[in-house]
């Protein structure tokens, strides 16, 4: 058996590396440890959403590369409303760019959102000019065909930065590097608003919104417009849809298929050996699983020592548990006249709110008062991301844990959604640790290494690893640890493609 | 309220401090990783001479120890190593560097190979977190023995009488042999000097004991107890490289770009590309036909010891400078080593000139001397390499 | 002393910067004054007599930042400035342990191999990085911050200036460079070290004077901020002003009035007087009004506009960005007299460390949680402090036996959240008595006489630092220290060197450019920007120049 490029991981990144790779005349095998393809994004029994549940950032580049519709997704996107929770007052909701308060009246800050909130999609807009490619930065000398290459794109940013005026420009550059409360508190009253964006400042991240950089997580997510969709059909759809671009290009996919091993021979790859003990010869490997798990496959003696260190010093740990609920009867938001469907409840009054709950996480304890985004998918499906619930929690992730995260999170839900206790059939908690075991994430962490500011772009997953070559030939990272991070977006995956691609020219 | 002198502070005394306290006139002591060490005893010429003419006994206790024990020892530090060190055999010693990622040397030491599974680095430059780090993912156990293994290094033509002597039989020692002479006391034929010579290894507690041992075993063969001053001499006789002078070690320097890679040190040799991967393996390859600069043994005219002198290409072009030079007394030479920039040190160095400055009396003075490039040691005896050893 | 109505240049505030900036101008040939609120010069660094026969550096407390360069142009050793390098410090443990940071290196060495062997060996590696990072940001402090989004040439030029030094790191270190600068103290200890109690003892300095844990990005920056200084070529080294801080500023001081300055006492700034956006002059509070074309503010930039300058002068956006922008009080003072030396059980006889700086904080957790408490507007319930006794070193600091003390206290919010509502006036006595009592009590960690040795305290609370000298909130770098607020973002954005929307106005405080510290450097850079566009006709002299 021999392949030109062998991906290990059928997440979305995987699966959008290997569509690459096999529609640029490469011979690809996808190996997947599980029985399903989707990694973070793959969906429950039932099709819903058992992991991730939203979708941000799928990459209209991506699709058009790996041969879907170059005009539209294979699956229908509803955007979704967000319903910003408010334990004393009418809650906000939130559509598009418009905050409006639950009751219909208009939300006194809603024009202060609205510019707040185009800002942010303007330099998201500038950003994603950096995602679509692989991290800035001159290899080889400024005259040669790679740098003149990275001149142009650097051009092509700064074209965009033109667009913009001087003093927005200098704002940009500032607010870069703030963090998201003060950004937020500077333009709005701390409330539900607030709450609900500094929430999806720090989602997914071991941050609160004081944390410096948390402004570029928010940003982030915005990177294509800022809207929240869920697709019809829910998660499998999605899942299926890359799946098929990928078999459409001629992948050999194989599930239950986890690598022990990455062979080399001297410092390059030779072949990949499976758990099953099968021996896949390829020159080629792109790994979207964790950094660290990737090099102990390839084996830490093909590293340099100072490598080595900087992979395992990788900031991972994941906080976000989900709770999958099922309930007997349906269950209506209180002070919410329209029934929305599928809908964004978010948990996180304030700011400050979303700040107290990250405290804990800091000493290794869940939150007491978490933060949680709640989708409402039907009336009687929830779909639960609660946070903060630190992976490497004091004592470990017990049943008693998880029965006390299950009982915290109903609890705080229960003023909301009244009757949500007593009309629980079925509560599924998914903690960071079984988010690993099962998806290979590190530390269950969504982005395979935390969005901070000291681990994007060359510094991602770790320096001197930011292009995507891991040290032995042939071997690349293709996962969210790599630049510029997940969010089932695919550009990682594209990005490591072409870099392979590259260098097989 | 008076100021008094904290008594942490300052150097701690080595494992044989009263015998060195004994000996000591010039009382001219230095700080070794800490230790109080005598630079002169009495007087350097002739330290140096019972160093090259009888035997002579220096306690490098200072140096760093680290063991290396468990399954994998030899994968870890091969992957640390540039050189293979799976050829270096059982109950041998093998010289070795080790570079960062960048291929630049980290220091150099030597290696002592007790089993597959258990190994002995002996350095200058403390290693202790390199260690650990080079050994994370490798099933290894590394402990610091600095402060439990004492070192004599006993050099000298008749240091093998005087081994002898004490009772102890290294006559089957070829160099970089090694063997346990008695319960805890290793002997390695190895030095720092290019002459025939022994280090003795022994647990801390135990080193007065020995000392006094050698010592009396000394008494019909010259022996003395000497400083680094003429270790500095014998060392650059035998054209070896000391860690901070004659080369920056990687992990050492807050200036950047101060590292040199084995082949700038003239280490090729000691670089197997062929053996798999280690560490800067990926930036020597590169850097194997692209030296900077290259530090190099050569011969000075005149009589003056250059070290410190600026290297002028065609006495216009500054092109590096000497990093140690002096008159050799027993090769009759005014040897130095250089560190030259490239191309001037390339295949055929030539019409190279140090600029020497001079303080006779109170009075300066300069002088333009020509070097000449030398290929190996400035002084390496047959004696040196003889098994079985002669006694005197 | 007879004043002139009119000058060539007016400082607003004698704190060591206004007087720094003015001092250079005078040096320059300029008719310069100097106006300031109170009796007394040097804002923050500043000596004060309030317990007799003792001195108190009762805001700044200890000088490493202050630029070489500095010194020697305005010849301060000539005034009477002498600074004295100080040895070491020490953490104190509740168990009656202590680590001691030795600055003689074996000492250092063994001391730390007491505590964990491995960090005694890691501290090599770690030691490098820092003074790496030293090593590259030092040349910056005396230069402008390039506005990235300039043309002019001047700015082309430093941004080529940084992109050279930041090519020259090499692509690695580039990358080290880049992490460090974003990174979290904690985090960056973490990566070398192992032991709780080495950790506490160094990441403090990344926390003093800070809204922000040692967890919070940004912070190894901070840390970074109090070892780029050094004494004579010493770098990261701290020491004692000899007689105080104010020493500093009454050197620069005399220096000024000796080159023909003149120093008005005693009359805060009413407003800055402009005219069609050019500044024209200053009133005082007492009435008196001063006129020039040049007028250089001290103070922070929220208290010079928010509240010395006609808003209508202002375009609305630079008065949202000075809204904006961020000082937060977090820090608090003691200042001690006491009868004689306190006792230090945990200290071996003859300890050199007790003459350096003194820690109760024994781990990263215990210093996050005191940010937290902060963050719930409360002082923190075990807080960082760093405690001095300069008058075993400075014989001038306290009468002979007897001892001066001084302990800054990290964390205490300026907005004192009392009974629900957060606000600077919550700080009454009451409460300046209570947090006094709980940092009595981590300083007894150390030293469990201090309450009997104590003679006269004097309790500063983030509010008096803002009505005595002046800092909004108290908050002693004049603005925080994060990446938003640093280099071409301070202290905002297409105002980083030292100039503002009203021609003839210019910053020439911490709030500017490279910030606080007792640094010195805002004000020569703002004196060496007004020179090059104002005073054409002259010449900036010296290093700094």
């Amino acid at each position: 058996m021999s392949f030109d490029a062998v991906i290990i991981g059928g997440g979305i990144n995987g699966l959008v590396a290997a569509s690459v790779l096999a529609r640029g005349g490469k011979k690809v095998c996808l190996l997947e440890q599980s029985g399903h393809l989707g990694g973070l994004a793959a969906p429950g029994p039932d099709g819903g959403a058992r992991m991730a549940h939203l979708l941000y950032n799928l990459s209209p580049l991506v699709r058009r590369e790996i041969g879907m519709d170059a005009h539209k997704w294979p699956f229908k996107l509803t955007p979704v409303s967000t319903v910003a929770l408010n334990p004393d007052g009418p809650h906000v909701v939130i559509r598009g760019q418009k905050a409006q308060l639950a009751d219909g009246s208009a939300h006194p800050e809603a024009e202060a959102y609205r510019q707040l909130n185009g800002q942010l999609i303007r330099y998201a807009d500038i950003l994603r000019g950096l995602a679509e490619g692989g991290p800035l930065g001159i290899e080889g000398r400024l005259s040669s065909i790679s740098g003149l290459k990275e001149l142009w794109r650097l051009g092509r940013i700064g074209r965009k930065l033109k667009r913009i005026d001087k003093s927005e420009m200098r704002r940009f550059l500032q607010m870069l590097l703030s963090n998201a409360y003060d950004l937020i508190l500077d333009d709005l009253k701390d409330g539900p608003l607030a709450g609900m964006m500094a929430a999806d400042a720090v989602r997914g991240g071991f941050a609160g919104p004081r944390s410096p950089g948390t402004v570029f997580s928010l940003i982030y997510r915005m990177g294509h417009g800022g809207e929240v969709t869920w697709p019809e059909g829910g998660m499998g759809a999605v899942v299926t849809a890359f799946e098929g671009a990928a078999q459409k290009a001629g992948v050999d996919i194989r599930l239950n298929a986890g690598v022990a091993r990455i062979l080399l021979a001297g410092d390059r790859v030779r072949a990949v050996e499976t758990t099953g003990g099968d021996v896949i010869e390829t020159k080629t490997v792109l790994s979207s699983t964790g950094a660290l798990r990737t090099a102990h496959m390839a084996g830490v003696d093909a590293f340099d020592i100072e490598a080595a260190r900087r992979l395992r010093n990788i900031r991972v740990k994941g906080t976000v548990a989900k709770i999958n609920l099922t309930l007997t009867k349906p269950v209506s938001v209180a002070g919410l006249t329209d029934d929305m469907c599928p809908a964004r409840l978010v948990l996180a009054p304030t700011a400050e709110y979303v700040e107290r709950a990250f405290n804990p996480a800091k000493y290794r304890q869940m939150s007491e008062a978490p933060v949680i985004e709640a989708l409402r998918i039907d009336a009687q499906t929830f779909s639960l991301m609660v946070q903060y619930a630190p992976v490497d929690l004091d004592g470990g992730w017990t049943d008693a844990a998880k029965d006390k995260l299950r009982a915290v999170t109903l609890s705080a839900l229960a003023p909301y959604l009244p009757g949500l206790e007593d009309a629980v059939a079925q509560a599924e908690v998914i903690t960071p640790d079984q988010i690993e075991a099962e998806t290979g994430a590190p530390g269950g962490h969504w982005h395979h290494a935390e969005m901070a500011l000291d681990q994007l772009l060359t510094l991602r997953p770790a320096n001197g690893m930011g292009r995507y070559a891991m040290g032995p030939e042939g071997l690349y990272l293709c996962g969210a640890g790599a630049h510029p991070g997940g969010d089932l977006m695919g550009l990682a995956g594209r990005n490591a493609a072409r870099a392979a691609l590259e260098v097989g020219k | 309220m008076s100021l008094f002198v904290d008594p942490k502070l300052g150097l701690i005394d080595g494992p044989v401090q009263p015998r060195l306290e004994a000996q000591s006139r010039a009382k001219s002591w230095y700080d070794w990783a800490g230790y109080a060490a005598p630079a002169v005893l009495d007087t350097v010429e002739f330290e140096y001479f019972a160093l090259r003419n009888q035997a002579s006994l220096f306690d490098v206790s200072p140096m760093h120890k680290y063991r290396i024990r468990g399954p994998q020892a030899q994968a870890m530090l091969n992957r640390m190593m540039t050189r293979d060190i799976t050829k270096i055999g059982t109950n041998r010693v093998g010289y070795t560097l080790w570079c960062d990622e960048e291929g630049m040397v980290i220091d150099d030491g030597t290696l002592f190979r007790f089993a597959d599974d258990d190994w002995r680095l002996c350095c200058q430059e403390q290693m202790l977190t390199w260690l650990l780090d080079a050994a994370w993912g490798f099933d290894v156990e590394i402990t610091d023995e600095s402060k439990e293994v004492a070192g004599f290094a006993l050099q000298g033509p008749s240091t093998f009488a005087v081994l002898e002597s004490a009772g102890w039989d290294v006559s089957a020692l070829r160099p970089f042999d090694m063997a346990e002479v008695a319960p805890g006391i290793l002997i390695s034929r190895t030095g720092f000097t290019g002459d025939l010579g022994y280090e003795i290894w022994m647990p801390w507690d135990d080193a007065l004991a020995v000392w006094d041992k050698i010592w009396a075993a000394g008494d019909l063969w010259g022996l003395r107890a000497i400083g680094y001053e003429a270790v500095d001499y014998a060392r650059l006789e035998a054209g070896f490289l000391t860690a901070g002078v004659d080369f920056q070690p990687a992990r050492g320097t807050e200036r950047l770009h101060r590292g040199l890679t084995p082949y700038e040190l003239g280490f090729g040799r000691l670089v197997h590309l062929d053996k798999g991967h280690f560490n800067g393996r990926r930036a020597l390859l590169k850097a194997k036909d692209a030296p900077r600069s290259v530090v190099m043994k050569v011969d000075v005219e005149g009589f003056k010891p250059a070290k410190g002198a600026l290297i002028y290409h065609r006495k216009k072009r500054e092109v590096g400078h000497i990093t140690s030079g002096l008159w050799s007394p027993t090769a009759k030479r005014n040897i130095a080593l250089a560190h030259v920039q490239m191309p001037w040190a390339g295949k055929r160095p030539s019409d190279l000139w140090a600029e020497i400055y001079t303080l006779e009396e109170g009075k300066w003075d300069t002088r333009m001397a020509r070097l000449t490039p030398i290929q190996g040691a400035f002084f390496a005896p047959p004696r040196a390499r003889a098994t079985p050893p002669a006694r005197i | 002393m007879s004043l002139k109505s009119s000058y060539d240049a007016i400082v607003v505030g004698a704190g060591h910067n206004g007087l720094t900036a003015a001092a250079y101008l005078a040096r320059a040939g300029l008719q310069v004054l100097v106006v300031e609120k109170n009796d007394w010069i040097g804002g923050a660094a500043v000596s004060r007599s309030l317990h007799e026969g003792w001195t108190y550096s009762n805001c700044s407390y200890v000088c490493s930042l202050l630029r070489r360069e500095i010194a020697r142009d305005l010849d301060l050793p000539k005034y009477g400035l002498q600074v004295i390098p100080y040895e070491g410090g020490a953490t104190f443990t509740q168990d009656g342990d202590y680590f001691a940071y030795y600055s003689e290196k074996n000492a250092l060495k063994r001391e730390m191999a007491r505590h964990c062997p491995r960090d005694a060996d890691a501290y090599q590696a770690y030691n490098q990085a820092i003074m790496r990072q030293c090593r590259f940001i030092r040349p910056f402090l005396l230069r402008d911050a390039p506005d990235p989004t300039s043309m002019r040439p001047r700015d082309l030029g430093e941004m080529a200036y940084l992109v050279k030094k930041a090519h020259g790191l090499g692509k690695k270190e580039l990358g080290e460079t880049l992490r460090f600068w974003t990174m979290s103290i904690g985090d960056f200890l973490d990566e070398y070290f192992e032991n709780d109690l080495i950790k506490a003892h160094l990441a403090g300095p990344g926390i003093i004077g800070t809204g922000l844990g040692v967890y919070s990005p940004g912070t190894a920056y901070v840390l970074l901020h109090h070892y780029m200084g050094d004494i004579d070529g010493g770098i990261g080294a701290w020491g004692f002003a000899r007689g105080g801080m104010g020493a500093i500023s009454n050197a620069i001081g005399a220096c000024f009035e000796d080159h023909g300055g003149t120093i008005h006492k005693g009359a805060g700034v009413e407003e800055i007087l402009t005219k069609n956006g050019q500044v024209v002059g200053v009133a005082l509070e007492d009435g008196k009004e001063f006129y020039a074309p040049i007028v250089a503010s001290n103070m922070d930039v929220k208290r010079t506009f928010l509240e010395h300058v006609d808003r209508y002068a202002l375009p609305l956006d630079f008065t949202k960005a000075v809204e904006r922008f961020k000082i937060r009080g977090s820090s608090a003072k003691l200042n001690l007299s006491l009868d004689r030396l306190p006792e230090f059980p945990a200290a071996p006889e003859h300890a050199s460390f007790i003459r350096g700086d003194m820690h109760t904080s024994e781990s990263l957790w215990e210093l996050e949680r005191a940010y937290d408490d902060w963050k719930n507007g409360t002082w923190s319930e075990k807080p960082y402090i760093d405690m001095l006794i300069p008058s075993q070193i400075d014989p001038t600091m306290a009468p002979p036996g007897s001892h001066m003390m001084t302990v800054f206290v990290q964390y205490a919010p300026y907005d004192l959240a009392v009974d629900g509502t957060r606000a600077g006036r919550n700080w009454d006595d009451a409460h300046r008595k209570a947090m006094a009592d709980t940092v009595l009590d981590q300083i007894a960690i150390a030293c469990p006489d201090i309450r009997d040795r104590v003679l006269h305290m004097e309790v500063r609370s983030p509010l008096e630092l803002e009505n005595e000298v002046g800092l909004t909130e108290g908050n002693i770098f004049q603005g925080e220290l994060t990446f938003d607020q640093l280099f071409f973002n301070r202290p905002l954005p297409g105002y980083s060197q030292y100039d503002t929307p009203i021609k003839g106005l210019y910053m020439c405080g911490s709030s500017a450019h490279p910030g606080g510290g007792v640094m010195g450097a805002p004000g020569a850079n703002a004196a060496r920007a007004i020179i090059r566009r104002e005073a054409k006709h002259t010449r900036m002299k010296g290093y700094a120049a």
